[in-house]
């Protein structure tokens, strides 16, 4: 059963700030705030009531990639990046680097985002089916690039 | 712990409404029969928890019944909040919209329900409610309905009285039954 989400708001909160702000510095409420949304989005369809805290972790960090890559596009600027290293994130986008956007994106959904097929579905407006499609081709290819 | 600022909170809160993520909104009031708890669903009010209660039991409930998308809004729930200290500080009766989906007895629903229509400022005792729900002999029962409103306040079970006149027992203690009466400027013995 999936605790109340405001419940883990108000006991993580705090920390997923801080965790927001080493990422992106002074657009950590921007990042957070998306990052809570983005939550609510997936929450009622996550497949187990685990490990939530690390959840939104993760949540919060892909968010702060995101806005990090969105703010890169928009500015050109000299500045290093702000977004600080994530080990196993970096990993993991380094793994999926080579497959086409909708692959990609379907693992994140999968893998970063934590949805089961029918959220993927929903995420991608795809059937359940195109969805598992989808993630098991792409693991395959990456499987057999590292065969 | 600092807790987030309380315009992120509620900017999230707000966009999760507009995007109809939310299952269920609560806030927290200050009132003079302590801190109360209320919680609406898409339909109307589904739940109020006294202090003494506790909170995270009622807001795990709400989730059960209506879904985890359950998210804390003092901005999303101004009218609602506005309507209770109305009704707190000058005495003006509550027409707040009322989701009993939490209560599932079929005979406790309408006891509920009848119990809805006893104005501010009248009471009615527990056998004359049963009788009103339907069944005259089932006085007892009515008085586990009101002992487990889970919308107390809004659905007055504090304007039910035994057949003595006396205060009789309250879900939320005695001492808050009698400062709602005394409140809605009714006495008793």
């Amino acid at each position: 059963m999936l605790p109340p989400f405001w419940t883990l708001v108000e006991t993580h909160g705090d920390e997923l700030l801080a965790h927001a702000r080493r990422l992106a510095g002074d657009a950590a409420e921007d990042v957070l705030q998306d990052a809570l949304l983005r939550a609510l989005r997936a929450y009622p369809r996550l497949r187990h009531a685990e490990h939530l805290r690390a959840w939104l972790y993760r949540v919060t960090t892909t968010t702060a990639i995101d806005h990090h890559r969105r703010a890169r596009r928009e500015v050109v600027t000299d500045e290093p990046p702000v977004v600080a290293t994530y080990d196993t994130h970096d990993d993991f986008e380094a793994l999926i680097s080579g497959l086409n956007d909708t692959a990609q994106v379907a693992l994140r959904l999968r893998f970063v985002d934590d949805l089961d097929y029918d959220g993927i579905a929903s995420e991608l407006g795809c059937s359940v089916a195109a969805a598992r499609q989808r993630v098991s081709t792409a693991v395959r290819t990456i499987r057999e690039s590292y065969a | 712990m600092t807790p987030l600022p309380e315009s992120l909170l509620e900017s999230v809160a707000a966009a999760a409404v507009r995007e109809g993520l939310a299952d269920a909104l609560y806030t927290r009031l200050s009132t003079p029969i302590g801190r109360l708890l209320v919680v609406s669903g898409p339909d109307g009010i589904v739940r109020v928890a006294f202090e003494s209660e506790r909170e995270d039991v009622a807001l795990a409930e709400v989730a059960a019944a209506l879904g985890p998308n359950v998210i804390g809004s003092d901005r999303e729930l101004a009218a609602s909040r506005d309507a209770l200290s109305a009704y707190f500080e000058g005495g003006e009766a509550l027409h707040l919209p009322v989701d009993l989906r939490l209560t599932h007895a079929p005979f406790r629903r309408a006891v509920l329900e009848k119990l809805r229509e006893v104005p501010l400022g009248e009471t009615v005792s527990y056998g004359e409610l049963a009788a009103r729900a339907g069944n005259p002999r089932a006085a007892r029962a009515v008085g586990t309905a009101c002992a487990r409103n889970p919308v107390p306040i809004i659905v007055p079970c504090h304007r039910v009285l035994p057949g003595s006149g006396k205060l009789g027992s309250y879900a939320g203690g005695p001492e808050r039954k009698r400062t709602l009466l005394n409140l809605e400027g009714v006495t008793s013995r």
